[in-house]
């Protein structure tokens, strides 16, 4: 089967600091809700975003939270070590739970929601955990594989979940997009280290960030040479975003993705979101930008960059 | 009269004498002490790992070694401190290459041994101080982003035949060469390899 290669342009940008609602101290995660509105948290606060970029209003939030999602009915939920808490749609606390064990608290650097269940991933324990709302485990996604656990040398666990509850997670120190049942049984997983090819994953561990499009396109953060990648679920490498657009010193990407299939890339360490739009699948093998595809094919390019 | 008021006044101005010495004395004291456990060390968050702790130290093998922070150390299978990730990779997809021109950077699995994938291991990374020169390549590759940030150099006490004004501190451009306080200082090595600067 053929690949259709994506093409994307940035089409916005929003929370910088020549915004009206800059982002001061911190950009900590991003989610796309119904009418693809999008969910900012940043500066311990919840801002919520027209599709557009108006900033349409925001909340205080719980302090140190990592990480956000929201659910059809526009209920917002974060993740903060040791402590799941959610929030109706106007912003008001409506529930939350300790997340992790006695004595072990999650470090929760990811949360999602599938039908009446919260999805933690714990870079603690290195797995993702199955909530109901009351905060009763309901199993583990991540644990049947050699090792028992995902390796994350990074301390940080990433995964999005599609419409039939499959995931898909990062394996950051194996340098793998792995696939998950709900019932945590391992349904696959492709990826593999390299510093030439730009389907690769480069360094010691990535990808840090990934999100799933609306037509099951993976989409991958990476850090070292911070970039975004669009790939098919099989692994065959679609677009590749970046580094241009992200700081070099990032660690992090945080990933969102709305229903026309936008890209939303959440920048901490320029404390930006930016937007990039799908163009077309041009059907040709070609990068989305040239340049970046060049930095990404010449090692010595990637080298001059990342450590001198 | 005057007699009896200028020995009170010799008294006094006795007293007073001996109680200043015995204040100057025991700050002195203080003092001496303060300094003698004051050390060079490298600051790690102003250290770019600029390769001249290597070349500046009056030692000819250097004062400085990089030393890993386990806590923060990832224990990654692919440490960019470790793997020149650039280097060719071998059959199995690892590069060849390493950082270290010395080889001072050793690596051993711990927890339980896959012997088939090398992806299922966590890997300790120590530095062999004798084979160290604190060129900082290793400390500069995991910076982050590439890597956690948890090798930094450090200046072995043990080893610094503290100059008076340190060559390094002089030489630093990033002025990460400070001096400070430390109880508990080790004993000296040998400072047998000194040049004659």
């Amino acid at each position: 089967m053929a690949t259709n290669k994506r093409e994307y342009v940035q089409s916005a940008v929003l929370g910088g600091s020549s915004s009206a609602h800059p982002f001061r101290r911190s950009l900590a995660g991003i989610a796309v809700g119904a009418g693809d509105r999008i969910y900012a948290l940043g500066d311990d606060e919840v801002r919520i975003f027209e599709p557009g970029g108006n900033f349409l209003r925001g909340w205080k939030a719980l302090q140190n939270a990592a990480c956000l999602t929201v659910d059809s009915d526009g209920r917002v939920y974060l993740g903060a070590p040791g402590r799941v808490e959610y929030y109706d749609a106007g912003g008001s606390r409506a529930g939350g739970f300790a997340a992790g064990e006695q004595g072990k608290p999650a470090n929760v650097t990811a949360i999602k929601v599938f039908r009446k269940e919260i999805l933690v991933a714990d870079a603690a324990a290195r797995f993702i955990r199955r909530y109901d709302h009351s905060g009763r485990q309901l199993g583990a996604i991540g644990t049947r594989n050699k090792t028992g656990s995902f390796m994350l040398p990074n301390r940080w666990l990433d995964f999005d979940v599609d419409s039939k509850g499959e995931i898909r997670a990062t394996d950051t120190g194996r340098h793998l997009v792995t696939t998950w049942a709900l019932d945590g049984s391992p349904r696959g997983a492709f990826g593999k280290f390299g510093m030439s090819d730009p389907a690769d994953f480069v360094g010691c561990c990535n990808p840090v960030n990934l999100a799933l499009t609306p037509d099951g396109k993976v989409v991958t953060g990476e850090k070292m040479v911070a970039r975004v990648k669009v790939y098919e679920p099989d692994g065959r490498l679609l677009a590749v975003i970046g580094p241009e657009h992200f700081d070099p010193d990032c660690i992090h990407i945080h990933l969102a993705v709305d229903s026309k299939g936008r890209i939303l890339a959440a920048d901490p360490a320029r404390r930006e979101i930016r937007i990039f739009s799908l163009v077309a699948n041009t059907g040709v093998n070609k990068p989305v930008h040239p340049e970046a595809f060049e930095s990404s094919v010449n090692g010595s390019k990637w080298r001059s960059s990342a450590y001198e | 009269m005057s007699e009896k008021t200028t020995r009170r006044q010799f008294i006094d101005r006795s007293a007073r004498i001996i109680g200043f010495a015995g204040i100057a004395g025991a700050a002195g004291l203080l003092a001496r002490r303060a300094t003698g456990n004051a050390v060079y060390q490298v600051d790690p968050f102003k250290c770019t790992a600029c390769d001249l702790c290597r070349t500046s130290c009056v030692l000819s093998h250097s004062a400085v070694k990089a030393v890993n922070d386990f806590e923060k150390c990832g224990y990654c299978m692919l440490c960019p401190a470790y793997f020149d990730v650039m280097s060719h990779p071998d059959e199995k997809g690892i590069p060849a290459g390493k950082v270290c021109p010395q080889d001072a950077l050793k690596r051993r699995i711990v927890g339980t041994v896959d012997e088939d994938d090398p992806n299922n291991n966590y890997y300790e990374y120590v530095v062999d101080e004798a084979l160290c020169d604190g060129c900082g390549k290793c400390v500069k590759a995991c910076k982050p982003p590439a890597g956690n940030g948890s090798l930094r150099l450090e200046i072995r006490y043990s080893r610094c035949v503290e100059c008076n004004e340190c060559t390094i501190q002089t030489a630093c451009p990033d002025h990460a060469i400070v001096r400070v306080v430390t109880p508990g200082l080790p004993p000296k090595e040998s400072p047998g390899d000194v040049e004659h600067v």
